[in-house]
């Protein structure tokens, strides 16, 4: 290999796509999106909270009593009915007609009659919906309250003793590392975040594996491949055009984790500050919430914070690479084997189902990520970089991503060398055959 | 003068085609050779081995009197037929790549591009896109990328296909003063004007085998068959009577010029211009004694001719 001329190779395929004003504006387009995407969410949500006050029509009289001092229907059991954040209850015996509870601030009316006890059913009446969480919270609460109208007319049982009796289990996750047990859990939402990077890692292979499938046939169209062979060898030339680009890719990843982490970091002081009037609405305490207070106590956001996140950025980037010479040398050989973009994209499927294989059992990983099976699609490279990727998220052994990733190297260079035979192969057959039968025509040793 | 490339028994077939067979010449320092051939007769082969892009079944090739190797490519300047620059490329910074790949540094490369963007009158495009240039201003560009490394060794294979006449004369002009400083050069082509304008030798091949080799003068000049043109003045009788046995009078029309005729004749075997030339001068004036030699169109076509006869069997 001549370093030097790779090494010219590169710096040309790096510098005329970079310095491109398309490159530029993508760079900085998708930041900017990705930030507005996480804001619109945000106000979403917050646009999305609705007040609603609950008007429960206990015309059988099962779970409320007369207050006399103040001449309200109150719950019996008042803890049934927790305060919780935009969800008010008020109690009556006869509800009025429907424009005059609404006219009366109410925005929902549950009623029900002594059936309920046997057919565990009732109506909740609407205008407009209350939503799904509220209505889960209705019927959680409404639940409650039934279970103590029936304890309370037992003669065997009361409240407090049936509120005793009564066991709900969580089971906290605890794993075994090195002997020592850790904390567990989160599979999913750690698998979920891997699962994020493996998509980036597809959506980058087939964007550029598709830029050097083209920079391949522009030089064929171009003539330009003849004066470059003459002077470069082709597995020279190839290694320099998928390092290139691959460089090109890790550029534009690397801006990208800039300018998004300076938009998050420009968001959170947003958030922090109120400005977006977010965190207000997180808790009607007096006490400032920051963002990531706000991850801490979320369950699933803490798990987030648990994934090894130096093993899973410098692990992403390697893989990224890795991936990258193996399906770049692979889009180069579909490249140098074809007389057009378009001819090439129909060999691109066959040859990229290893990678949608891996991607699909990447899904597998979040729900199961031990699953032996899938250890062994983590050591093939043809879906090692998809793979490990959820596996790093979720927690892998280090020696194992090295081992991976060191497979993943090997088999790339490999491949690049076979590619580099196809290129020099295909780029001197006179044109007769293309496609899959020109790489056949290679196979067979039909070459020069 | 030593030899810039030898090659030697060059061979090479794909499958049962033999498209090069034994082929042998050489290219001495400083000389420009012809490589003239029909289409398929296996020259973009012979070019491509000696470039590396091929790989030869058999047979030797010497670079500069060194075996064969990447490195001693690095030494030549190729200018394939079907070539083409980048489009997406700014022409400086194309052709600075490409003085790169020959094995230049950046800032030698960018200063002696300098100087050939003057010389070839460029200058101006430095910072254009390949895109935004003619054909032709694209053309000169791949020729100065082709000889900025001052190589030793030049490859031409129709160097002046897309030149208009003024730049045609242009290359045909550095191409001349490049070989005069030592540069050796094989040009590949069909135009056989250029051939006779440029080369000091010719290598003729037909399929796959060289067919007629040597210094351009020596093979039109064995190729003479003793015709001759005569510009004079005097009478048609005169001339007639003066060339008596001497030689076989083929046409005799005016000339352009009022006043002047002129004879086309063919020698008899034996007969020497000079002994005509006095013959003649004591009947008519003489103007013009012209010896006509045989294009090199002529020669490529009769070479190949002979070569096919030669290869159909005799009818029984």
């Amino acid at each position: 290999m001549n370093a030097r001329l790779v090494g010219a190779v590169i710096l040309r395929e790096w510098r005329t796509r970079v310095f491109k004003r398309s490159f530029v504006l993508g760079t900085v387009l998708l930041p900017i999106a990705s930030i507005g995407f996480m804001v619109g969410a945000v106000m979403l949500t917050e646009s999305s909270v609705v007040r609603n006050v609950v008007l429960i029509e206990d015309a059988p009289g099962l779970i409320t009593a007369l207050d006399v001092s103040s001449g309200q229907y109150v719950p019996r059991c008042p803890g049934c009915f927790p305060e919780r954040e935009n969800l008010v209850y008020h109690f009556t015996r006869e509800a009025p007609t429907d424009s005059v509870w609404k006219a009366q601030g109410h925005t929902v009316l549950v009623e029900y009659d002594e059936s309920i006890l046997q057919n565990h059913s009732g109506y909740l009446v609407y205008e407009k919906s209350p939503g799904g969480t509220a209505k889960r919270h209705i019927e959680r609460d409404l639940s409650r309250a039934m279970e103590h109208a029936r304890v309370r007319q037992s003669t065997e049982l009361d409240w407090s003793a049936y509120q005793r009796l009564k066991m709900e289990l969580t089971l906290f996750d605890r794993g075994i590392e090195d002997g020592q047990r850790v904390q567990g859990g989160g599979d999913e939402v750690r698998g979920s975040i891997g699962f994020l990077f493996s998509a980036v890692l597809l959506i980058v292979l087939f964007v550029y594996g598709g830029v050097i499938l083209r920079s391949v046939v522009e030089e064929k169209a171009n003539h330009v491949v003849e004066v470059l062979i003459a002077a470069v060898e082709p597995e020279d030339l190839l290694l320099g055009k998928v390092v290139g680009l691959g460089a090109v890719a890790v550029t534009q990843l690397v801006a990208w984790s800039i300018l998004s982490s300076m938009g998050f970091v420009a968001f959170q002081s947003l958030y922090d500050s109120g400005a977006l009037g977010v965190a207000a609405a997180v808790g009607s305490s007096d006490v400032p919430v920051d963002l990531l207070t706000v991850m801490g106590e979320n369950g699933a956001l803490v798990h987030l914070l648990n994934i090894n996140w130096p093993l899973m950025v410098v692990g992403s980037i390697a893989f990224y690479i890795g991936g990258y010479l193996l399906y770049g040398s692979l889009f180069a050989a579909v490249g140098s084997s074809v007389h057009s973009e378009q001819e090439g994209q129909g060999m691109v499927f066959p040859v990229t189902m290893p990678l949608m294989f891996g991607y699909f059992a990447a899904t597998m990983v979040i729900e199961n990520p031990d699953l032996p099976i899938l250890e062994w699609l983590g050591w093939f490279p043809l879906t090692s970089p998809v793979i490990m990727l959820v596996r790093m998220a979720s927690g892998v052994a280090l020696w194992e991503v090295v081992a991976s990733w060191v497979l993943l190297m090997l088999t790339a260079r490999l491949v690049l060398g076979l590619a580099g035979k196809v290129y020099r192969f295909s780029v001197l057959h006179d044109g007769s055959r293309s496609g899959w039968q020109l790489l056949l025509h290679w196979v067979r040793g039909n070459g020069q | 003068m030593s030899t810039t490339l030898q090659v030697h028994q060059l061979a090479k077939s794909y499958g049962a085609q033999h498209v090069l067979d034994g082929v042998t010449f050489e290219v001495p320092q400083g000389e420009i050779v012809g490589l003239l051939g029909p289409n398929g007769a296996g020259k973009s082969t012979l070019i491509r081995s000696i470039m590396g892009i091929v790989k030869p079944d058999a047979g030797e090739i010497r670079l500069s009197g060194q075996p064969w190797s990447r490195s001693a490519v690095q030494g030549v300047g190729y200018l394939p037929e079907e070539r083409g620059l980048y489009k997406d490329m700014r022409v400086g910074e194309q052709a600075v790549y490409f003085a790169q790949l020959k094995g230049m540094q950046k800032a030698d490369a960018v200063a002696a591009l300098r100087t050939w963007f003057e010389r070839l009158e460029v200058e101006g495009w430095w910072d254009k896109k390949v895109s935004d240039i003619s054909k032709g201003m694209a053309q000169k560009i791949q020729f100065i990328c082709t000889v900025v490394h001052r190589p030793s060794l030049l490859i031409l294979d129709e160097p002046l296909s897309g030149f208009d006449p003024i730049n045609a004369r242009r290359i045909i002009k550095e191409v001349r003063a490049l070989a005069a400083e030592g540069t050796s050069v094989l040009l590949s082509t069909h135009d056989m004007p250029s051939v006779e304008r440029l080369c000091d030798r010719v290598v003729l091949l037909n399929r796959g085998k060289v067919v007629l080799a040597g210094p351009s003068e020596s093979l039109r000049e064995s190729g003479w068959d003793g015709t001759q043109e005569v510009l004079f003045k005097g009478t048609d009788m005169a001339f007639t009577v003066a060339l008596g046995a001497l030689a076989h009078l083929d046409a005799l029309e005016p000339s352009s010029v009022e006043g002047i005729r002129k004879a086309r004749l063919r020698l008899r075997s034996g007969v020497t211009p000079a002994a005509l030339l006095s013959a003649l001068m004591a009947s008519v004036d003489i103007v013009e004694f012209i010896k006509v030699r045989p294009t090199m169109e002529s020669l490529f076509i009769g070479a190949v001719e002979r070569a096919k006869d030669s290869e159909t069997p005799a009818a029984t």
